[in-house]
């Protein structure tokens, strides 16, 4: 008997092996566990046994009966993933196809490296509560030079090249100019608020200056101005070292040094160790070891008495940080006029992710 | 402007082995800026007197020599020469290895073709005597060999500080080496040595008095731009060439000798600070000199031989017949000193700076003399500069005399000092420091202010050469003691502050938020271009503006403002076609609209720009631009064309518009955007081959307004709604869009939505078919059946009154 268990065994085994189909291998079942199966019958025959065969047959008949089940199981389970995977194979992608080795489509977005720069840098004073501030291109005579200490015929006007406009009509007083630094914000700024207040400005710029690899018409630079009561030098230089420390992720060596600027006294032009070769001296330093990076004072007292601020009661520092001199440092460009002239070879290396 | 050291040793002790590295970083950190420092001599100190003794050909090459000379020590020496002129016997400068020449050639071991040259012969030019020269330099048969070549002939080591002109703006003072040498004594600790004091300048009154009448006697006009004027008579003079001495301290700072009496006067410029002017006596007319502003337009011919457009207003010199300088500027040709002067005239004077400066300007002639009046002079500073003057010419031509009484005319002259009281705690609290009381008077006092005054509180009276324009209150004060205490030595510290949210403005948060949608989800790129455009361009983009227009602009191409971000934009969609068979980008950026009333309206513009070569991306476009609306919670509707309601960025009926691929956009009530795909043919003006979609937003309404995102919550539906798919048979003309429009006026409030599911374009029969989806839920109740059959009847009769019906199955 259990051998004849076992052959039916082997034959339902060999009979389900060449079968793909569902269906197929459903009436193999039926021919071997269904009601008139072989299984079936054998179970038929159990009928007439003595007890104690009954005893040592039955069980050996139902582990038949699990077995085949079993593996009648697997043979479907088996026959599914095999049609689920030849459907699969008819839908094949090609998942070498991304974007990226796409002539089109492959575009990420990307910010202009203005933006990126400019963005860290309000972050860094945003962090130290530091208003951010916006104002015209088109200015006056009193934001961009009277009300910053620098009158009319004050030989400090031809340190900056200005580009003036046509007016209607011929007889205004005050002519319009573009701004030629971001100090009109100092103006408007302390016109604006009373002290204690700190503030950046980022904006464009503008200089009737010829355009080379270094030189542009049109430029970004980070004006910022604090005031308050006992505002000093010394706070200016660790405002000043704590920026660029953010900027540049390491401790920058500065150095202060007189600078002649109207609207700030005592004025500097502060250096930095250059960072191309740590202050040894090289072309970029022009043998120095140092970089120019931004000129600072504090606030001179004709500029805080045209924002309507007390001299003596308070005092303050500003700087100006030329933004596209750190951007260029910052990816090595080596040509400003890249950034206005709307090529997007050059924009599209600055891609965000 | 250049300093010589050697010069400033007149004034100070300086050691002479001071580290000039050293010296120059001070100077740079207390004063002005250095430029650069250029040792001269340094190498004719190491280049030393030789004799050639044997001369060879060289073994491998025709033109040079093997050269074998001595330098008076018995050891033989041999270098390569190429010199043509080399011989035997022959006296020359030898320089050796290690030698820096002024070419800036280092001389190194080398072998030239194969035979090792231990140096080199020097021409003049590799002497730095000359700019060109043939062959060594032949020495006379006494030179004396082994002696240096700085020995011989009679020269100096100097260090030259080229300081930056633009950083001595403010400090008339430091225009001439006397008031230079104040701030290197304050720098290396010494006392200034001052030869011009007050006893010299009696003693040099004394001696060059003249009782009788002068020659040429003085008129100043009060209207001029004259502040006081000097001149003197000397007669007897001998012009020649200037002494060594002399001739090497102008060539040192740049200035070319000329003739004894000419470089006087530029010497007692560089001296003292304080430009003047020696006449020919004998070409003054009329023996007397006027002051005056022209009364009309008159030419007149500089020394440099050029001729001068000069206007009324112009501040002249003249004699009795003609103008012979231009006050503060430079002197003419018919007055100057030559060889064949005899008698000459000696003009001290001072002008007022921004006359001198707005001559200068305007004939774009900047001399050693403008540059320093246009600073402010000090008057009080002519008379020294007068009998220093005087002192030299009697130097180099002792035969000279003072003729006549000096002569003088002009505002009278007197220095009412400038005080200013200032505190001792201010001047820490500025600066941020706890200087004692003793130092800063210290300071002060080696600077030649006068400090006065009790306890904590100081009456500073600021010499007269600080007083123009220089020193006017205590923030100038504290710049002094903060320079000379040097600002390295400041400690950083970090201010205590209040405590106050900060937040970016709306404004700039807009335009944050617009750049991170567009480039994080709308996969474009920023760019900016020149907020200035020129005629050109607008020509080719059939743009017609009334903009801005730029008085000095430097080119057409950027001669006003842009009044729309589309020219910038085509142009530089036109590069980048080139490269790219596809792009998105956008540009955020100011335009400019002409104003009657504020001469300008900057406003906040957007414009995106989508380009693909082959297909339109113009819904691509659309739809990014209304999801970007969403994203920065502005509610903006794409509208259709309509002949009333024109958008306020571009002209509809510009030429390149599209006829049908246009939008405008209705934001927050008021058409401030619009799309378009580029009509072909301006595409085909600028090269642009495929299709290029873009949309103008004028941001500027609503930059500064807050954005507050509208979401509100509504607990989630507690009965099922349901949907009703249909479709319906168009002609292919008919937009999806109108169909959706006409849904619009079923007015059933348990609707909650209308969609377009699909669309089928059977382009043979000329029709389409559009599956739609309306979209029902009661909030309250469950929808019964016959409701929503009555509502897709009056769905369905609705479409039926335009001629839309359900598709015929």
């Amino acid at each position: 008997m259990k051998d004849q268990l076992d052959s039916l065994l082997s034959e339902f085994e060999s009979a389900l092996t060449p079968l793909t189909e569902q269906a197929d291998v459903l009436s193999a079942k039926a021919n071997f566990l269904g009601k008139k199966g072989k299984v079936s019958e054998i179970m038929k025959s159990i009928g007439g046994m003595s007890p104690e065969e009954k005893k040592t047959i039955g069980p050996l008949v139902n582990a038949t009966k699990d077995k085949m089940l079993s593996i009648l199981q697997d043979k479907l389970n088996f026959i599914e993933i095999e049609k689920i995977n030849q459907k699969l194979e008819k839908e094949k992608i090609d998942i070498t196809l991304l974007d990226d080795i796409k002539s089109e489509g492959g575009t990420h977005g990307g910010y202009h490296p203005r933006t990126i720069v400019q963005k860290e840098i309000e972050d860094v004073f945003l962090s130290m509560g530091f208003e951010v501030l916006d104002g015209p291109h088109v200015e006056d005579e009193f934001h961009n030079f009277e009300a910053l200490n620098i009158p009319a015929d004050h030989p400090a006007r031809d340190m900056q090249d200005t580009f003036w406009f046509h007016h209607p009509s011929s007889d205004v007083e005050k002519k319009q100019l573009l701004r030629t630094h971001t100090s009109t914000i100092q103006i408007r700024g302390m016109l604006e608020r009373k002290p204690p207040f700190r503030f950046i400005a980022p904006g464009t710029v503008f200089r009737c200056e010829r355009t080379d690899a270094s030189h542009e018409m049109v430029f970004n630079q980070l004006e910022g101005m604090m005031v308050g009561k006992d505002v000093s030098v010394a706070h200016l230089i660790y405002f000043m070292k704590t920026l660029l420390k953010e900027i540049f992720k390491k401790d920058v060596k500065v150095r202060l040094r007189p600078g002649f600027f109207p609207f700030v006294e005592p004025g500097f032009e502060l250096d930095i160790n250059c960072l191309i070769c740590n202050g040894k001296g090289c072309s970029v330093c022009k043998k120095t070891g140092w970089v120019e990076l931004l000129p600072c004072g504090m606030v001179h007292p004709n500029v805080l008495r045209a924002g309507n601020i007390d001299p003596d009661e308070w005092s303050g520092f500003a700087f100006g940080l030329g933004l596209d001199r750190l951007v260029m440092m910052r990816y090595g460009i080596d040509d400003i006029r890249y950034f206005n002239n709307g090529d997007l070879r050059f924009y599209e290396q600055f891609h965000s992710f | 402007m250049l300093i010589s050291l050697d010069w400033i040793k007149d004034f100070v002790e300086i050691d002479d082995n001071i580290d000039t590295k050293e010296l120059e970083s001070l100077f740079t950190l207390g004063v002005a800026e250095v430029e650069k420092t250029e040792v001269v001599g340094d190498h004719l100190q190491k280049i030393r007197i030789a004799e050639v003794l044997e001369k060879e050909k060289h073994p491998e090459a025709d033109k040079l020599n093997l050269v074998t000379f001595h330098v008076g020590d018995e050891k033989k020496l041999k270098v390569v020469c190429g010199a043509p002129n080399v011989k035997v016997g022959m006296k020359t400068a030898y320089a050796p290895l290690g030698v820096t020449l002024p070419n800036g050639l280092t001389l190194e071991p080398k072998k030239i073709r194969g035979v090792l040259s231990e140096g080199m012969l020097c021409s003049e030019e590799e002497l730095g005597f000359s700019e060109e020269s043939e062959g060594i330099i032949e020495l006379p048969a006494d030179a004396p060999l082994g002696v240096t070549t700085l020995e011989y002939y009679k020269l100096k080591k100097d260090l030259i500080f080229d300081i930056d002109n633009k950083s001595l703006t403010h400090r008339p003072d430091l225009w001439g080496h006397f008031g230079m040498a104040r701030e290197f004594a304050l720098l290396v600790d010494k006392k200034l040595k001052n030869p011009y004091d007050d006893s010299w300048l009696e003693e040099a009154k004394k001696k060059y008095s003249d009782k009788t009448s002068a020659p040429v006697t003085i008129k100043v006009e009060t209207s001029s731009s004259c502040l006081g004027y000097f001149g003197i008579s000397l007669e007897n003079i001998e012009v020649g060439e200037s002494p060594e001495w002399l001739k090497n301290r102008l060539l040192a700072v740049g200035l070319r000798p000329i003739n004894n009496i000419v470089d006087i006067s530029n010497y007692v410029m560089c001296e003292l600070g304080h430009p003047l002017h020696i006449f020919d006596r004998d070409l003054i007319e009329g023996g007397s000199i006027h002051i005056k502003k022209l009364d009309a337009h008159e030419n007149f011919i500089t020394l440099d031989e050029k001729e001068r457009e000069l206007i009324a207003d112009d501040t002249v010199i003249c004699d009795g017949q003609k103008p012979l300088v231009l006050a503060g500027i430079m002197g003419g040709l018919n007055s100057g000193v030559t060889e064949k002067t005899k008698n000459i005239f000696i003009e001290v004077a001072n002008w007022k700076a921004k006359e001198v400066r707005q001559t200068s300007t305007r004939l774009g002639l900047r001399t050693d003399s403008s540059s320093r009046y246009e600073k402010s002079l000090d008057s009080m500073q002519m008379l020294k500069t007068l009998y220093r003057t005087i002192d030299l010419v009697m130097e180099l031509s002792p035969n000279a005399k003072v003729v006549g009484e000096l002569q003088y005319d002009g505002p009278v002259l007197s220095y009412d000092p400038i005080k200013i009281t200032i505190s001792l705690d201010k001047i820490n609290r500025i600066l941020g420091t706890q200087l004692k009381k003793e130092k800063v008077v210290d300071i002060l006092t080696a600077l030649e202010f006068n400090v006065e005054g009790s306890e904590n509180n100081l009456d500073v009276i600021v010499p007269s050469f600080r007083a123009t324009k220089d020193i006017e209150c205590d923030a100038d004060l504290i710049e002094e003691i903060g320079r000379v205490i040097g600002y390295d030595n400041i400690e950083p510290v970090g201010p205590q502050l209040d405590i106050r949210p900060v937040e970016l403005q709306n404004r700039a948060k807009l335009s944050k938020d617009i750049r991170d949608f567009l480039v994080m989800n709308g996969d474009a790129t920023e760019v900016m271009t020149y907020p200035m455009v020129g005629e050109k361009l607008l020509e080719k983009c059939q743009f017609e503006q009334n903009s801005l227009k730029l008085i000095n602009s430097l080119s057409k191409d950027h001669d006003q403002m842009r009044t729309s971000l589309v020219p910038g934009m085509l142009e530089s969609a036109a590069l980048n076609g080139k490269n790219f068979s596809s792009f998105k980008s956008f540009e955020l950026g100011r335009v400019y609209m002409p104003d009657d009333k504020n001469f300008v309206n900057e406003r906040l513009h957007l414009c995106v720009s989508f380009y693909n070569s082959s297909q339109s991306t113009y819904l691509d476009l659309v739809n990014t631009i209304n999801r970007l609306f969403d994203y920065i919670n502005i509610s903006s509707q794409p509208i259709l064309r309509h002949p009333k309601f024109k958008n306020e960025v571009l002209d509809e009926g510009w030429v390149g518009v599209h006829p049908f691929e246009f939008h405008n956009f209705r934001v927050m009530g008021k058409i401030k955007g619009m799309a378009t795909t580029l009509h072909p043919l301006m595409a085909r003006k600028f090269k642009i081959k495929g299709s290029l979609s873009f949309a103008i937003i004028d941001l500027e309404d609503f930059a500064d307004k807050s954005r507050v995102a509208k979401v509100k919550y509504k607990p989630l539906p507690k009965f099922p709604g349901s949907n009703f798919d249909y479709t319906v048979t168009v002609p292919l003309s008919m937009n999806a869009g109108d169909v959706l429009e006409k849904l619009r006026k079923v007015k059933i409030k348990e609707i909650i939505s209308h969609a377009i599911v699909d669309v089928f374009e059977e382009k043979d029969k000329d029709q389409k078919h559009i599956t739609l989806r309306t979209s029902f839920l009661d909030r309250n109740a469950t929808l019964s059946g016959d409701f929503l059959k009555s509502s897709e009847a009056t769905i369905l009769s609705e479409l039926e009154k335009s001629g839309i019906g359900l598709k015929q199955a």
